[in-house]
């Protein structure tokens, strides 16, 4: 068999059994994929919508927007930044490129987010949001978001193990995006000053298009997805630059 | 004799390690290693704790690369003999199989087609549809052992995993181990034990600090290597 054939087949193969095993762990199992973005659809609901009386129309449908998109971006990076580490029996055990670590915690991410959005949508359809000509901008929106997702995680599963500091830093550094990506408040309300800065945050101008798209029909406009694509492009590629370069490196840096 | 495999050319491997805050200094591991492995042999690697046997293998596997001298690789596939490589706990002996071996470089059907041989071989029965967090290590140990030994590598390269399980399937693992060895497969095996190099290789090297420092016939390496450490096995003294 052919060399790319085969590690198409191993990544395949391993994100099943990754995504098997992570169901087999819990008595729910697929189940949690969904309740997870639902329970914290919960708490800012309750803690927003209800105490501070803060949540503004279709509050639900706006939140679970917000953080099923986040959620995924937060997972992925989260996970796939240590898949080095994470992977050390492979690593020493037998020569795989780097590369296919990190590519497996992307994809087994990616099948999880996709039954959950499938989801989200049928949600949004029953409850009044139904598909409108917008929704065909979603597919770019998704690609998008998920191009940068591969180049943050794949750039910081790259430096991880020279870094290893960097990797409590990342879950510091992802909560505070979570703060600051409007997903539970609506960009709007931020004074006109700040607004330009705060959506040069990626997740924020992206999470805000979806909105518009799937709870205002609105096309998203500007220069923000192909600025986001080219830096996520950017990323990409130096990340696997890195990847590349110190192959045969990392199985000395990751000691088990 | 036969056609060179794998051949290093003074070859060494350093790792950092840390002699303070924000420092490192290197270490070698491997600091002047040169053989040539020939297709069809039998090459045994004898060498005390820490000589660098393990980190040789990893450089003949293509895990680590040389950071000085040279690896040529005359166009083959090695492969380290991992037992129980990518296992995940919440998955069946079964799905953990097929996993295993196409982490070894098995194709999915290759490992499909020879599932039973392996459910035979490891003697699980029953259990191996269950989950592996439900088995012994023994148990585990088995399916490993039965998962590997179905690779067809080109060269395998083998760091003393000849006995696992109890004394009954320790006593067959070891004999279809040798069989392999003695086949006409390209095999480096690393121990310290001369007994078994002396069954089972054509020839050895004799790696001392990183440096190896005998090749040849078996009895004449192995014969040299006893004189020179009677105390086999003990922990020698730091080298610096």
């Amino acid at each position: 068999m052919r060399v790319p054939q085969r590690y198409a087949e191993l990544v395949r193969y391993k994100v099943a059994a990754d995504l098997r095993a992570e169901a087999a762990r819990t008595y729910l199992g697929f189940l949690w994929w969904v309740l997870d973005p639902v329970i914290f659809m919960l708490i800012f609901y309750v803690l927003f919508g209800l105490l501070l009386q803060r949540g503004g129309e279709h509050f639900v449908q706006f939140l679970l927007i917000g953080l099923v998109t986040w959620r995924w971006f937060h997972i992925t990076v989260f996970n796939g930044a240590n898949a080095l580490p994470a992977g050390h029996g492979l690593i020493h055990q037998t020569y795989l490129p780097k590369l296919l670590l990190p590519l497996v915690a992307i994809l087994t991410e990616l099948t999880k987010f996709a039954v959950v959005l499938a989801l989200l949508l049928v949600f949004l359809w029953v409850s009044g949001f139904g598909p409108s000509p917008a929704w065909l901008a979603l597919p770019a929106l998704l690609l998008v978001q998920l191009a940068l997702i591969c180049g943050v995680t794949l750039l910081l599963a790259a430096l991880v193990p020279f870094l290893p500091d960097l990797k409590p830093l990342i879950g510091h550094v992802l909560q505070m995006l979570f703060f600051l990506s409007g997903i539970f408040y609506d960009p709007a309300e931020i004074p006109e000053a700040y607004r330009g800065y705060f959506l040069l945050n990626p997740m924020a101008a992206l999470i805000d298009a979806y909105r518009e798209v799937l709870l205002h029909g609105r096309w998203p406009g500007g220069w923000m997805l192909p600025s986001i694509a080219v830096l996520a492009a950017v990323l990409i590629v130096l990340a696997v630059a890195i990847l590349h370069r110190y192959d045969r490196l990392y199985p000395k840096l990751i000691r088990s | 004799m036969h056609e060179p495999a794998l051949s290093l050319h003074q070859a060494g491997v350093s790792y950092w390690r840390r002699a303070g805050w924000l420092r490192g200094e290197p270490y070698w591991a491997l600091r002047d290693v040169s053989f040539t492995l020939y297709r069809g042999e039998s090459l045994g690697v004898i060498g005390r704790n820490g000589a660098g046997k393990s980190t040789l293998l990893h450089l003949l596997a293509g895990i680590l690369s040389p950071d000085r001298g040279r690896l040529i690789n005359h166009g083959v596939r090695p492969t380290l003999l991992s037992l129980q490589i990518g296992f995940l706990p919440y998955l069946t002996g079964r799905q953990n199989a097929v996993l295993s071996g196409i982490l070894l470089g098995l194709s999915r059907r290759e490992v499909e087609r020879q599932l039973d041989e392996i459910q035979a071989f490891s003697e699980l029965g029953e259990f191996f549809d269950q989950p592996i967090n439900t088995y012994s290590s023994g148990m585990r140990a088995r399916l490993g052992f039965a998962v590997a030994i179905r690779l067809e590598a080109d060269v395998l390269l083998i760091d003393e995993v000849l006995a696992v399980g109890d004394a009954g399937f320790r006593k067959k693992s070891t004999e279809v181990l040798k069989d392999r060895i003695r086949s006409d497969k390209t095999v480096v095996i690393v121990s310290h034990n001369t007994g078994m190099l002396r069954q089972l290789c054509d020839r050895v090297v004799w790696i001392e600090d990183g440096v190896s420092c005998m090749e040849g016939p078996v009895g004449e390496v192995l014969e040299a290597y006893e004189r020179h450490s009677p105390t086999e096995g003990r922990l020698r003294t730091p080298v610096k």
